[in-house]
Order: C-alpha cells, then structure tokens, then sequence
C-alpha cells in the first residue's frame, strides 16, 4: 500500500473516531491537525462541532506534538470555571508516549483523555527539504505512491518518501499509542516493551571528543534563543524554564556560544527517560537545527541501564522519578 | 542617461572598491539560510534570493549588543563608552521590505521624549544602503497592502534592478549619488534596460496575492480589545518567540548586566526580547499584567497594527511575510488579519 492511500485510510479513520467521540458525548472538544496555509505545515485545530470533523486531516506535516497544548492545559481547553474539559486527542505513537509521560508525571488526568490513535507513517522532514530546495519558493506537497511531490511555479522535484522523513520517525519503534485502559480509541496496540538499536547513536559515537563538539558547536551557531525547540516540546511544562530564572539569573542570555550550549545541553539533560523522540523541536527551529543525537544518546542510556522506553504505558514510574536502594552509582568513582 | 548597468560578475568589484572603508554586509547562504554577514569572500554574496531567514535588523541591532563596559573597585565605578560608533556600513542587497525597517527603528530609538539612543542612530547615520528590487515576492508577502512595493527605493541610497544577466543601477540619495559617482566604471544604462526593469517591478507588483484592507483594520483595532477573536488568534500558539526575533520590525529589547565578581569588571548588554515570552510584562512585585498566550498574542498584533499607527502615524509592519512562514504552528497572521477585519466595528465602544 503506498503512502498516499495508507494516509487517507487513517484520516478517514480520525475523522470516524472523532465524529463518534464527539457524538456521543464522550468529548467535548477533538484536538488534532488541519491543514496547513503555507506548504511543508500543518496547523492544530480544536473541533467543538460534529460536523467540522472534516477538517481534520493527516499528510504527514503533522509534526507538532499537540500533547504540549495538555501541559500547562490552553485555556481553551477548559471551562469557564477554569476546569478540564473533556478532551479527545489526535495521537500518533509519539503523541500517545507525551500523554502517558504526563499523566505519570501527574500533569494530565487520563480520565479526561481520549486518544484517537492510529498507527503513524511518519512525518516528512521539513527542514531538510527545504534546505535542498534552496532559493525556489515550494508551492505545493503532494504525496504520491511513495514520493513526496514538490511543486513551485514552473519546476518540480521527487523525494524518495523512506529516505525524506525525519531522522526519529526512521527509527521510531512506537507507531501508535499504547493501548492505555480506557483512554484509547482507533489502532492503538500493546507495547509493553520495544527493542530499539541506537544504530544512529553508535555511529556518532565513532567520531572523537574533539569532532562531536565541533558537530555540536557547528549546530548552534545560528540559534536565535527563540526557544521554539523548548516551546513545542510536549514534556517541557515547567512554570519557569532555568533560562528564564531572573532572580538571580542563573544563566547568560547572550547568543554567544556558552549561553546557547548551556541552553540546548541542559534542556536535553532534562529529557532523559522522558523525551518522547517526536522530533517537534528539530521540526520548529525556524534556523534548522537538529540536535536529536543527543535525546537519542539519553535514550539509549536510559534504556540500557533502566530497561526503559519512555511514554510506554502511564503506570510505570520513569527512572528519573523513582529510586531504588539498589541502584548502581559506579559513575560517581568511576572515569569513563 | 542616469541610470548604469552593473554586470552580474561585477559584483566583486562593488567590495574591493568599498570594503576596507565599510563593513560591507550582503546576503549569504549559511546553512541552507540566507543570512546578511559581513562579506569577506565577495564570491559568497548570493543577491537572488527570496528573502532572509533572518531579517538584516540584526546588522544594526544585533540579537546581543554590549552597550559599555565598566570596571569597579568600592568607591568608583569607570566606563567605557563603545568606540567603533564611527565606523561606516554598507549594506548590500537588502529588500525594501527590510529598508523600511530601518525607517522605523530610527522613529523607535529617537522618539522617546529628548532621548536619543546614540548607538543605533549613529550607525543608522553611517549607513548606506544598495538595495535591491524583489523580482519574485513570495506568496507569503503582503508589502503592498502596507503600504510596501517590492521596488520602493524611497528608503535605499542606491537601488538595483535585477535585469538577469546585469543590474540597473540607481543612484538615490546624495550619499547615493556620490558612491555611484566613485564606480566610474559602470556603463550607462539604454531604455531598453529602464523599459525592461519597469516591467519587472509591475509583473512583481502584481504577483503579490495577498491583499487586505489594512486602513480598515487599523480602524478596526480600536475598539477590538477585547474581542473574543483573540482568543481564537491565540489558539494554537505555542509561546515561542521566533515571529517576533525574525521580524524585521519588532524592537523590542532587554538590559542586563554582566559582571565578573573577581576581575572587578564588566559589561551592559542589550538582548532582543519578545513580547511572547511570559516574562517580558512580569513586574517586580510578581503581577503580570500579560500572563496568559491570548493577552500576548493580542499585543504583538495590536502594537503592529494599533499602537505604532495611533502613537507614530507608521504601520509598525512591512509585509516580509517572515513570522508565517516560520510560525512553528503555522498561525498565520494573514488569516488573524483577514478576521480582524471582518470585525463589524460598534461605535459605542470607543475609549475617549
């Protein structure tokens, strides 16, 4: 089956499942994404009526990870006495792991989720089209058989679908969202736990100290510290981010080199065990940067030691939340 | 005839001919973005180009900018007033989208009461521009609604024309005039080219098509505070400030301090701010009269759109179309617009 047809299969799915949800009384509202008004988007809609569910869509632009409108909760998801409503929640694999994080860390009442979920084919990565597209303004996407298409006045170009999707959705191993008791509708599956390879990872660790620290400073060069990375993360909810402390400040705010490592290092140290691997942040930065080898890195640490993959199920306790007496410290000693 | 032609491999000869005696910027590719830097390989200026990620502010109003560096002991504190104010810039390549911009920096940095911000103006003084005409707005741009036009030389010193194969040349300003008076080596330009490059300013013109009654919602915003429009405007933001940091007009700006305790010194730095951030209101006693997205997001569009017409005369937007296309939600400010405007307006709520 191509991308194309396995697209419109899971829209009419969606839109199926929220029209039931939102019919029976289920929800009160749907939150998923509609189409864009510029090519290579999508913009999140919430649907308070029956009869807009058509305009949910799903064309693999999809890459907000809209459970960061769960935590801290929009006010337009509540009601007027500043309450849950009851929210049905459009939710590919990544989307359905930033839920499950959040009810464990007690940031969202399951009891008030719906997940629509269905099983993700991945999302075409934005930034690298773009980049190759260079001075040519892309008027259209298109998604035939497997290719995706890009149209400007006058030309068009192909990309191999497999090849032009985002790094994380090539290795992602959690197409849907866990089927969590009661809060799942649509394909959700059983996922009690997944292998993953960190193929990705053991090939950057082949480079030395000296070229991983290039690589990295070479990515943060163009940061602007417009911290949309942060802003669309679904699990950085924070009342008040440690870039933001003013009293005292705690860190620089300059754009030279050491504020801006310091930033993007710290936020990913915040993320072991709890980054959801949806690639938003790479997605968003409106200058390109993509550091995910280093929530990838944490992951693999993560899973090595804990045994653990994040956003699996909303009942375990992620590591970084629990301790055990029996937890090895050998890093406190121990030069690597 | 006035007007000269510049070849297109010529471009070069512009920077052996002005680079020691300016900072010479012109747009570059870094990264697959479009970025003015200061040249200093005139084979990396690249003047084909849609518009840059991020907008040329940045030349004279960088992200981070120390404005004095100071030493301290107990009784006295020495400062050091920056001493590069002097130095020229030229400015290679820029949109009029972008020029405009500068127009409203100056009105920003020189209109509070008998303060002058010194910095800016001063470089804004020594600053010449050579812009360029936008033969291909994108669909995102809506300059002519706001008063722009992808060939406005108003705000230039010299302006080109993209002809294909050469560049028609203008001079605008006497500082124009006197720099295309040193190129003696330019040939004159024909009708032919002026012909040509008229019709490639009406076939851009006419490409744009986004078109909106801006007078209207001017109007409009008045008495539209607390409309709920807002709230649906607001909907989908997710809180990060890149419309503002990439727009060529947003000047918003903070003021630290940074001190080094063990060297007895340190240094005043102004850093863009944006009026999404949920600090930017945050008042010392822990009110915030903007905590929540929707009071945000009304301000970014009200001080564009309201505040800068009521208090300046100026629209405080120049259609670069910037913060819809990199907008991590595509909220797209064409469409808050379009809403707004479809406001009927109630005379009855207009403040006195």
């Amino acid at each position: 089956m191509g991308i194309e047809t396995e697209n419109k299969e899971i829209e009419i799915g969606i839109r199926e499942n929220a029209k039931k949800l939102l019919s029976e009384k289920q929800v009160d509202v749907v939150i998923g994404y509609s189409e864009g008004t510029v090519p290579l988007s999508s913009t999140p809609i919430i649907i308070r009526k029956e009869e807009d569910v058509d305009k949910l869509v799903w064309n693999n632009l999809c890459y907000i990870n809209i459970a960061r409108y769960l935590a801290p909760l929009m006010p337009q998801l509540c009601d007027s006495e500043g309450n849950s409503l009851k929210i049905g929640i459009v939710a590919k694999g990544c989307v359905g792991r930033a839920v499950n994080i959040l009810a464990t860390e007690k940031q969202v009442n399951l009891e008030n989720i719906k997940m629509i979920g269905f099983n993700c084919n991945g999302n075409v990565n934005r930034s690298r089209i773009d980049l190759e597209i260079g001075e040519k303004e892309i008027l259209e996407i298109l998604i035939v058989d497997n290719d995706i298409i890009v149209k400007g006045k006058d030309w068009e170009q192909k990309f191999p679908y497999d090849e032009y999707i985002n790094e994380l959705c090539k290795v992602c191993q959690v197409k849907s969202p866990s089927a969590t008791a009661e809060s799942c509708v649509g394909e959700c599956q059983e996922l009690e736990s997944i292998h993953d390879e960190f193929a990705d990872v053991a090939e950057f660790e082949t480079k030395s100290a000296e070229e991983k620290w290039a690589y990295i400073k070479e990515a943060l060069e163009p940061c602007t510290l417009c911290y949309s990375c942060r802003q669309a993360c679904p699990v950085c909810y924070c009342n008040l981010c440690f870039v933001d402390q003013n009293l005292p400040v705690w860190f620089g705010k300059t754009t030279e080199l050491t504020d801006v490592i310091i930033f993007h290092l710290i936020r990913a140290f915040h993320l072991a065990g709890r980054c959801v691997a949806c690639g938003a942040c790479s997605s968003v930065c409106p200058v390109g940067i993509d550091l995910n080898i280093i929530t990838r890195k944490l992951e693999e640490i993560v899973k090595k030691r804990y045994n653990f993959t994040s956003g699996l199920s909303a009942e375990t306790v992620p590591p970084m939340m629990d301790f055990s007496m029996d937890d090895e410290e050998e890093f406190m000693l121990e030069e690597d | 005839m006035e007007e000269k032609i510049l070849k297109k491999d010529e471009i070069g000869k512009l920077y052996s001919e002005f680079g020691s005696e300016y900072n010479f910027y012109a747009p570059v590719k870094k990264k697959g973005n479009i970025v003015f830097e200061k040249i200093e390989n005139p084979d990396d200026i690249k003047l084909d180009y849609l518009n840059s990620r991020i907008p040329p502010k940045s030349i004279l109003f960088p992200q981070s900018e120390v404005l004095f560096e100071y030493s301290l002991d107990e009784k006295d504190v020495e400062i050091t007033d920056r001493q590069d104010l002097d130095e020229k810039y030229m400015i290679l390549g820029i949109r009029p989208c972008d020029a405009y911009s500068y127009v409203l920096f100056a009105n920003f940095f020189s209109s509070h009461g008998n303060w002058k911000d010194e910095i800016y103006l001063k470089k804004k003084e020594n600053t010449t521009l050579i812009g360029i005409g936008c033969n291909t707005p994108r669909t995102t741009c809506f300059c002519t609604s706001v008063g722009g036009n992808p060939f406005n030389k108003e705000n230039m010193d010299v302006f080109l024309r993209d002809l294909g194969e050469t560049y028609l040349v203008e001079a605008i300003s006497d500082k124009g005039k006197e720099i295309v008076k040193k190129l003696s080596w330019l040939s004159d330009a024909n009708d032919k080219d002026v012909k040509k490059s008229q019709e490639l300013a009406k076939q851009a013109e006419e490409s744009i098509v986004t078109k909106m009654d801006v007078d209207k919602i001017v109007n409009t915003l008045e008495t539209s505070f607390d409309h709920p429009v807002w709230d649906e405007i607001s909907e989908v933001c997710i809180g990060c400030g890149s419309c503002s940091y990439l727009c060529p007009t947003c000047t918003c700006f903070d003021v630290i301090d940074e001190t080094d305790q063990y060297e007895h010194k340190g240094r005043r730095i102004r850093i863009w701010d944006t009026c999404q951030s949920c600090l930017y209101t945050l008042e010392t006693s822990g009110h915030n009269p903007r905590d929540t997205k929707i009071q945000r997001c009304r301000n970014r569009i009200m001080h564009k759109f309201s505040y800068y017409p009521t208090n300046y005369d100026l629209l405080g937007c120049v259609g670069c179309g910037r913060c819809i296309m990199v907008c991590p939600a595509n909220n797209d400010l064409r469409d808050h617009l379009r809403k707004i405007e479809k406001i009927e307006k109630k005379e009855e709520n207009v403040v006195v």
